[in-house]
């Protein structure tokens, strides 16, 4: 089956390397994402205010053209993914709204479309267990710490992915591969989000927080969903670094690249260079390179 | 007396414009602090999301609206995960930090709101997110040019910044739409 399939911006620049990973592993899982034509940016923050309309012209717009090219849109940034699924439930419940923000973007759309992400597909319709028979490179011995952060679980009435708390998607998905997961209190804990732009201190802090709690737990690599996330945990480590001098570095990875690495796909295809922390080492450690 | 009075109603009037405009029911709040303890940001506000709550049942407006607290929320929704009483704070926070601009009250974190403004620019602009000209219009807006200065040499470096923004098929749709919706 094909999959509509919305980049988002950051995949395009920042994270080329969870968007190539991506594709080139859906084509031997035997599903292909198809992009969609002339996508804009999703707004990247789903509006809270009740009469804001204006950011949900973005995604609405976004929902309404992979309306009329199928029915089934998928993503792969978490950012985009809560403020499209968001966006598609509103349309659902208040008919106010939606037919308001028709007449704004010129479309007729009903909110019939459904909205996956790319670990839903993976679970859902290629199952774990098939994964792991598909697994041409088991990571073995590869102690993973999942990250999920904030925007693929919460709020978990909106959203439906996993207990809002005590998810275990993230995990079964690396247990498939081989991994060792490494269980850490901060995993659904927020990275700081965009104050790494307005207020740096902040960000630094809640990184410095999720990575301490996963290396004291053992983890070699934490595994991340989110360009966002990735962008505080990864890049930030320079900074963390500067204020916590006994800080250790630890490379971050999109669950797509180590899906890529099991499923047996070259290393120079996974685009590591665009990983802050070099993650080569560890992994040719692990011999798994 | 009459002062007593006056404050009361006062008071009232700013936790109902709340209520309304977040449609959260805040008089519920009984001060168990989960939302605090969960806030990732609450070390660095000036008042805290527990405070927040009953400053506005007390009526302190400007005290709320000024604070650094609302513009310092990323809205991760750990604190409406966990209210027992189902507040969304992160909604509140949306709801104040609007307030706050229609009031003209400055933001005390003026950085963020540069970026928020910096970022709804690139859209129009292009369709799409352009971080190295997004970066820049928010560099000249906060007139800070020297944070993240080598973070962000060095991903220019890595290739993670293209140095032209792609602009999209439809940009006169896109700024169609803007017009249309900003007029309402």
């Amino acid at each position: 089956m094909d999959y509509l399939y919305f980049p988002g911006c950051t995949l395009y620049t920042k994270a080329k390397n969870f968007d190539q990973t991506a594709r080139n592993c859906s084509l031997l899982l035997g599903f292909e994402l198809k992009e969609l034509p002339n996508w804009t940016c999703c707004g990247a923050t789903f509006p809270l205010a009740t009469d804001n309309l204006m950011a949900l012209l973005p995604p609405a717009r976004i929902l309404a053209s992979a309306r009329e090219q199928g029915t089934v849109l998928t993503t792969l940034c978490a950012v985009c993914f809560n403020v499209i699924k968001r966006t598609n439930r509103l349309f659902q419940e208040d008919g106010e709204k939606r037919d308001k923000i028709n007449n704004f973007i010129e479309k007729n759309y009903q909110g019939d479309l459904r909205v996956v992400h790319y670990l839903e597909i993976l679970k859902q319709e290629v199952g774990f267990p098939q994964l792991k028979e598909r697994v041409k490179r088991p990571l073995t011995g590869l102690r993973a710490a999942p990250y999920y952060g904030c925007m693929l679980l919460r709020p978990f009435e909106e959203m439906e992915f996993d207990d809002k708390e005590r998810p275990t998607i993230f995990e079964g998905f690396l247990e498939a591969l081989g991994a060792k997961v490494v269980e850490f209190p901060y995993k659904i804990e927020c990275c700081g989000s965009f104050q790494s732009v307005g207020s740096p201190d902040v960000a630094t802090e809640c990184a410095y927080k999720i990575l301490g709690s996963a290396m004291k737990n053992g983890a070699e690599v934490v595994v991340s969903t989110c360009p966002m996330c990735t962008f505080n945990i990864d890049h930030k480590q320079s900074d963390i670094k500067q204020k916590y001098l006994d800080f250790k570095t630890i490379p971050v990875l999109y669950f797509t690249q180590l899906l890529g690495i099991a499923m047996g796909l070259d290393h120079r295809t996974l685009g590591f260079e665009q990983n802050f922390v070099d993650p080569l080492p560890l992994l040719k450690g692990k011999g798994l390179v | 007396m009459e002062s007593v009075v006056e404050t009361v109603k006062t008071g009232t009037s700013f936790l109902e414009e709340a209520k309304r405009r977040s449609g959260e029911d805040l008089s519920l709040c009984y001060q168990c602090l989960k939302c605090t303890a969960g806030c990732p940001t609450a070390p660095f506000m000036d008042v805290r999301p527990n405070n927040l709550i009953r400053m506005i049942q007390m009526g302190r407006k400007e005290e709320v609206l000024g604070s650094s607290a609302i513009w310092l929320c990323v809205s991760c929704e750990t604190c409406g995960t966990r209210c027992p009483n189902k507040i969304d704070i992160g909604v509140l926070m949306d709801a104040l930090r609007e307030m706050a601009i229609e009031e003209g009250i400055p933001a005390k974190e003026r950085n963020i709101h540069l970026l928020h403004e910096a970022f709804v620019q690139s859209i129009k602009r292009g369709g799409r997110v352009h971080e190295a000209t997004m970066l820049i219009d928010y560099k000249l807006r906060s007139r800070d040019f020297l944070t993240d200065l080598i973070p962000g040499m060095m991903l220019f470096l890595k290739g993670k910044i293209p140095l032209f923004p792609s602009f999209i098929k439809g940009r006169e749709e896109i700024k169609r739409i803007f017009e249309k919706c900003e007029k309402k």
